[in-house]
């Protein structure tokens, strides 16, 4: 069974439609991330999904149950389902009390309630601030909370706006570690925000990318699978496809990699003329494919053994000129490069 | 300067000998005052939430209604109750008028306006994250108003003490619903007043002067239990 079906789903605000999902079908105990930039619709997606907000027009089923806009009925949908905020606030009162708060609106017996808050704290690796004021922790810490406060409810379904973002790397590391666990462990279902492709493919099973309000197939464009093939001049040589290879400064990689996932990041690809003796990264030739305008800037596809894209911003664009089917250099800088996994062939 | 030095030593006086009239006085205020701002606090603060949190046509009407009523004189809510509660009014045979009853009514009728004007305020006030986070942690509506509440606390506080602060220093619903009856309706501001026509200054002043004294006192004591609260949730 599904967990969510989006049928022909709107929300409009006044004249403007902020979301325009025309099919959407989220499979139950999975990890999805949604993608995409600033105002592309990611958090009103969330909040719909997490029954805060309502479709203006169309159709949604979660666990095969039509939702309807009554408000006995997303009560109970509500119970099953937490949205964990971008920017969390805090309830009056100690870290305690607000991972709490769900627990006592539910009715759970006191000796449940210390169990399971205790579990939690454990989890999130903050037992020792359960007394704080939890107005007065950092914004990673605040997160870590806000995040203990949802899972102590164990939902069927996290929904996550963001949940990275604002936080610093150690913080980052463990949210992430701890939404990988109670997906595997207690198979909940995970649909989490991002702006981080690598991000999201490091986690995900799923990738949705959405912009300006719809979906888009994006997501996953640009991600290989290479093989490390040896090295030289501390750097990795890794076999891209057939004879293309990439160079990659081998602190890039744990030891003894043998394959990995990668994902180019568009925004940082050059057209190699445009760089002017940068010897941090690769430079690829191939043929222009596809042209397209978006959001004032030139989306490329180019056949260099496998489809690349990557985005000239219209002033390059305009100067430039590039045609389909022209032959053109790629410039690759090595912070285009990120990883989602890696294996070892020991 | 005379005037204000024998006026700050008549209070002085009277605190000092315990002065039966005046206690009564002090009482009688006080009693009218607690008990319409207990009314009012009933009607206005729920009045206050589901005007902040609902939407239905006419919402800036009533809004606007509100702010209207708060500049409502003194008089007018007087000569409307007593309409009512007059000998021939509709209420009459219930004989409101002339008691403390008769001023609460028209105390409440003063300060609800105040007390929902100032809730709605305090309440738009609270980042709607609270709302979301108390639904989403499974928070039905009357959970998620408790939350909203309690953040809201101080501002509603503050709604509440300055509706005290109103009645205990209105002059015309208790002149004339009250009808300034010695033991039985004479507030402080009805006494000050009756001094002030028999051309006792310096008594009016110090009842003046009592009445600060109170008002002060009564702040201080807000005051110190908002502090209390504040450190209790920390």
């Amino acid at each position: 069974m599904k967990l969510y079906k989006l049928e022909n789903i709107k929300r409009i605000h006044g004249s403007r439609t902020v979301l325009d999902i025309a099919d959407l079908e989220i499979s139950a105990r999975k990890i999805y991330t949604l993608i995409g930039p600033n105002g592309a619709g990611k958090t009103t997606l969330l909040k719909i999904l997490s029954f805060l907000d309502l479709p203006s027009e169309g159709r949604m089923r979660f666990m095969g149950q039509e939702v309807i806009p009554n408000e006995k009925h997303l009560y109970a949908f509500r119970k099953r389902v937490v949205l964990l905020d971008q920017d969390p606030i805090m309830f009056t009162g100690s870290v305690w009390k607000n991972i709490e708060f769900g627990l006592q609106v539910r009715g759970v017996t006191e000796a449940e309630k210390k169990r399971r808050i205790e579990d939690v704290l454990d989890l999130v690796g903050m037992e020792r601030f359960k007394d704080y004021n939890a107005r007065g922790l950092s914004g990673g810490e605040t997160k870590r909370i806000a995040l203990a406060r949802a899972l102590v409810l164990k939902p069927e379904v996290l929904l996550c706006d963001e949940p990275t973002a604002n936080v610093d790397g150690e913080n980052q590391e463990i949210i992430l570690s701890i939404i990988e666990r109670i997906n595997k462990e207690e198979n909940t279902s995970v649909i989490f925000s991002t702006h981080y492709l690598s991000q999201g493919q490091r986690l995900a099973d799923h990738s949705l990318l959405l912009q300006r309000g719809a979906l888009s197939d994006m997501a996953n464009e640009n991600i290989f699978r290479i093989t490390v093939a040896g090295s030289e001049g501390g750097k990795a040589l890794c076999q891209l496809t057939g004879q293309l290879f990439l160079r990659i400064p081998l602190s890039a990689l744990p030891a003894e990699t043998s394959f990995a996932k990668i994902h180019l990041t568009p925004e940082l690809l050059h057209f190699a003329p445009e760089i002017n003796g940068r010897t941090d990264g690769n430079v690829v030739t191939g043929h222009i494919t596809e042209m397209s305008q978006e959001s004032g800037r030139v989306r490329l596809g180019i056949d260099i053994g496998v489809k690349l894209i990557l985005f000239l911003p219209m002033d390059t664009y305009l100067r430039v000129k590039p045609g389909i089917g022209e032959k053109y250099k790629v410039f690759i800088p090595d912070e285009a490069v990120g990883f989602s996994s890696f294996e070892s062939a020991l | 300067m005379d005037l204000l030095f024998d006026s700050v030593a008549s209070a002085f006086l009277l605190f000092m000998s315990f002065d039966r009239e005046l206690i009564e006085i002090v009482l009688v205020s006080l009693n009218v005052s607690f008990f319409a701002t207990l009314i009012a606090s009933i009607l206005g603060i729920p009045g206050g939430f589901v005007i902040a949190y609902s939407t239905f046509p006419g919402k800036r009407l009533v809004l606007t209604c509100l702010n209207t009523l708060l500049a409502l004189p003194t008089v007018v809510i007087g000569l409307l109750v007593y309409s009512f509660i007059s000998r021939k009014g509709l209420f009459g045979s219930l004989d409101l008028l002339y008691t403390q009853k008769a001023i609460i009514i028209g105390q409440v009728i003063l300060i609800v306006p105040v007390i929902m004007t100032l809730t709605i305020a305090a309440v738009s006030r609270i980042d709607g994250r609270y709302r979301m986070t108390a639904l989403t942690l499974g928070a039905n509506r009357i959970q998620m108003a408790r939350v909203i509440f309690k953040e809201a606390r101080y501002g509603i506080l503050a709604a509440i003490i300055a509706a005290f602060g109103r009645v205990i220093a209105e002059v015309g619903i208790s002149m004339m619903l009250g009808g300034n009856a010695k033991g039985f309706t004479r507030t402080m501001t009805t006494a000050m007043a009756l001094e002030y026509d028999k051309g006792e200054f310096v008594l009016a002043v110090a009842l003046g002067i009592t009445l600060m004294s109170l008002a002060f006192l009564i702040n201080m004591l807000f005051h110190f239990f908002q502090g209390r609260t504040e450190s209790e949730t920390v």
